[in-house]
């Protein structure tokens, strides 16, 4: 198994052999797990759904009612405390008629998904690929690099990236050295963005030790077929890594994109909860709390969030669409 | 894909874990009950504090209550203004709204409005006698001729200026009844005696407060009694234009210095970082200010007037902070003995009053506090007792969400985006759709 899931049309018949081994016990997945319990029969499905009940529960109840409920409010004006009125599909016309507001927080939000995105991916593919050699405590180098993710959506790295990038903060102290006077990153419009660019880019880890996994498992014998055909460093990176490796960077791309149209953290710490200066960074997420919890339109707030919804499904649609003539299965 | 995705999964399971930790580290962040004992009553008190000092004195006055009754066990959940309104909103609208929590004017007049919070005029004058209270911070708690909060202090709006940048530049500080061309000229000259990167005052054409000042000056007001507003687009124009000639002149901060003082924390205001020398504010916020400065910090009266014009006091107190009761809760009569201590008894006083930088509204604690107070609490009580000699009506309460789009228009102007009438009209769209 371990060589499955690359390059399966260059093997030797044997190799091929090997795999066919698994789709010729029909009906059954290649999970160890599941094998295990399809071994012992149904009654040990009816365990492990015993044993989801827990989730279960907490999915229908947590997450599914209030979702339907959220649709349900949408279309209605619910001002919090008082019982939701229906109002049709008024909200959502609103939304894309009379509300100059909404199409700023699109704008932003799109800016923000199309810029981080890619930058966050190439940033961690990169880092991936300098760690994968063997260096010397490279565990040591991946935990660090790592580090960044795990602080994540925090406040406090938010209120950390403000200091960084006020305006005596530490960006400027290192441009001051060099004899440029730097702007006020955060409290400009025109750079308040991509601050917040800069600190998605920087917690780049998550994707990062996806792309170190792999690489991993890219069999070192491509590089060395490949390597005595004459390929250079930079063909055998083109034409191996890249092509085995798109599977990874389609799912880190679909992960990346998801969380990119949901951020919120950030923004919301580094412009002191008002999506500012001058709305540029004011996210849809932002934008969608202020109209619920500061401005009581709770049902104008339901309707932004299924719109949410929306857009990053035929985001992710697209995404997937776009898959068949880039991403390439080893069993393909 | 095999073992591929291992790795991923072991990642996810680590980022489980994670977020595991931090929802454990958060949960027990919150504080436990305060002196626990058996058949309690158990009240949650919220609310918002202006500063570091008034939270401590905050939850020293709530614990001293618990240990004289050990049958009540109170937990305390306090933090600054912004994230008290977010939370409150959440919390009521789950019909979870805390027993005890803080008002202001603002969140009274939205809560009561929606049914949140209690009526108290039966708790008054037995057992809370609000008789000697400052008549603003009544009438400004009372909505239809309803009693929704216990005045917590006594509070005006302000300038608040810092003395050394006066005396270091030989600029007279003004009369406090001065005019709006008085504080221009003041911003101005304060800016070019102090050079580049220095401005005389910090922005204030965002607070409706402010302008709620300015309004009156024209014989108007911002917000009305009936929820609307008291002004036209004129009026408006004029106030963002002046605050835009401050911008042009050096006098106030262009848009990208002023949004470095976004958000409610002090340490960032311009008077602070050693940018501005005025800061418009109310007065509750000036002894965290002083807290953070060597500067000894002055206040001033907001202009009454314009040149040429009849100068009238339209200062008012009221109340910035007042204890409300849940109308859901069934301890009703505890948190108004709560509140009692608090206010009344002389031990609760003496924590809850002393160095928390609030000025109590009523006649007896602001005598001694002027007894007990620090040089800087008796300096806010100095210009309380000014304000109370002459106080015009208090502020109506504000609509959610529209304080905020006056914030947005002021800034849309200050960074060049929308002209001031423009910004002006926009205002009016908006806000009418809001009110609507």
């Amino acid at each position: 198994m371990s060589r499955a899931g690359v390059g399966v049309e260059d093997r030797p018949p044997a190799v091929q052999g090997e795999r066919a081994l698994v789709p010729s016990h029909p009906g059954r997945e290649a999970s160890r797990v599941q094998r295990f319990f399809a071994r012992r029969g149904v009654q040990q499905n009816l365990a492990a759904y015993v044993f989801l009940i827990p989730w279960l529960a907490g999915f229908f109840l947590l997450t599914l009612g209030p979702m339907l409920a959220s649709l349900y409010l949408s279309f209605t004006d619910f001002e919090l405390f008082t019982p939701p009125e229906w109002r049709g599909l008024d909200n959502y016309v609103r939304m894309f008629t009379d509300d100059r507001r909404y199409f700023r927080a699109l704008r932003v939000t799109f800016t923000y998904v199309v810029v981080s995105v890619p930058l966050k991916l190439l940033f961690a593919l990169a880092l991936a690929l300098l760690l994968n050699r063997g260096l010397r405590g490279v565990g040591l180098y991946r935990s660090v690099y790592y580090l960044p993710s795990l602080l994540g959506g925090s406040v406090a790295v938010a209120i950390m990236w403000r200091q960084v990038f006020n305006r005596d903060g530490l960006v400027n102290q290192v441009l001051n050295v060099v004899g440029i006077e730097g702007p006020s990153w955060i409290s400009d419009p025109a750079y308040a963005l991509y601050t917040l660019v800069a600190l998605a880019v920087w917690q780049f880890g998550a994707p990062m030790v996806i792309f170190l996994a792999g690489l991993k498992q890219i069999p070192q014998d491509l590089y060395d077929a490949a390597a005595v055909d004459g390929a250079g460093k930079l063909s055998r990176f083109a034409r191996i890594t890249v092509p085995l490796l798109t599977p990874i960077i389609f799912f880190n791309l679909l992960m990346q994109m998801i969380g990119a149209y949901q951020a919120f953290t950030s923004a919301f710490v580094v412009s002191g909860g008002t999506g500012g200066p001058a709305d540029s960074t004011l996210f849809y997420t932002m934008y969608l709390y202020e109209e619920g919890f500061t401005n009581f339109e709770m049902g104008y707030a339901s309707a932004m969030a299924w719109v949410l919804l929306a857009i990053i499904a035929t985001s992710s649609a697209v995404a997937f669409l776009s898959a068949k003539y880039w991403v390439h299965y080893g069993d393909s | 894909m095999g073992t591929k995705f291992t790795r991923r999964r072991m990642v996810q399971a680590g980022g489980a874990g994670a977020a595991g930790v931090y929802l454990v580290g958060f949960s027990s962040r919150r504080r436990r009950p305060v002196g626990a004992a058996q058949d309690n009553v158990e009240i949650r008190a919220a609310g918002f504090v202006e500063s570091q000092e008034q939270l401590r004195q905050t939850i020293d006055v709530l614990a001293a209550y618990t240990e004289k009754n050990p049958a009540v066990a109170i937990s305390p959940e306090f933090t600054d203004y912004d994230s008290y309104v977010d939370k409150l909103a959440t919390e009521a609208a789950g019909g979870n709204a805390p027993d005890m929590m803080s008002a202001n004017a603002d969140i009274m007049g939205e809560y009561s409005r929606r049914g949140v919070l209690r009526p108290l005029d039966e708790f008054v004058p037995d057992p809370i006698d609000l008789a000697d209270y400052a008549q603003g911070t009544i009438t400004g708690n009372t909505i239809d001729g309803q009693l929704f909060g216990i005045p917590n202090d006594c509070i005006a709006p302000s300038l608040i200026y810092d003395t050394t940048i006066f005396e270091q530049t030989g600029i007279p500080v003004p009369d406090q009844m001065w005019t709006w061309e008085q504080y221009a000229k003041t911003a101005n000259d304060i800016a070019a005696a102090m050079g580049p990167d220095f401005y005389g005052t910090e922005d204030g054409g965002f607070s409706y407060i402010q302008c709620d000042m300015f309004l009156r000056g024209r014989g108007k007001e911002f917000y009305t009694a009936d929820r609307g507003l008291g002004f036209t687009v004129e009026d408006l124009t004029e106030w963002f234009a002046f605050w835009q000639g401050l911008r042009e002149s050096g006098g106030a901060p262009p848009g990208d210095v002023q949004a470095l003082a976004s958000g409610d924390d002090l340490s960032r205001t311009g008077i602070i970082a050693g940018r501005a020398a005025i800061l418009p504010q109310l007065t509750d916020t000036y002894v965290g200010l002083q807290s953070l400065t060597e500067n000894p910090l002055g206040i001033h009266l907001v202009p009454n007037g314009f040149d040429g014009g009849e100068l009238t006091q339209h200062h008012y107190t009221y109340a910035g902070n007042s204890s409300s009761v849940s109308a859901q809760t069934d301890h009703a009569d505890t948190v108004i003995d709560v509140i009692r201590f608090m206010h009344a008894d002389p031990e609760g006083i003496a924590i809850f009053y002393r160095g928390s930088g609030l000025v109590p509204a009523s006649a007896t604690g602001r005598a001694e506090l002027r007894e007990a107070g620090s040089p800087g609490e008796i300096r806010v009580l100095d210009y309380i007792d000014m304000v109370l000699e002459e106080s015009a009506a208090p502020r109506n309460p504000a609509i959610a969400g529209v304080s905020a789009i006056l914030r947005r228009m002021n800034e849309e102007v200050s960074f060049d985006r929308l002209s001031v009438e423009e910004a002006a009209q926009q205002f009016f769209d908006e806000a009418e759709a809001r009110i609507s």
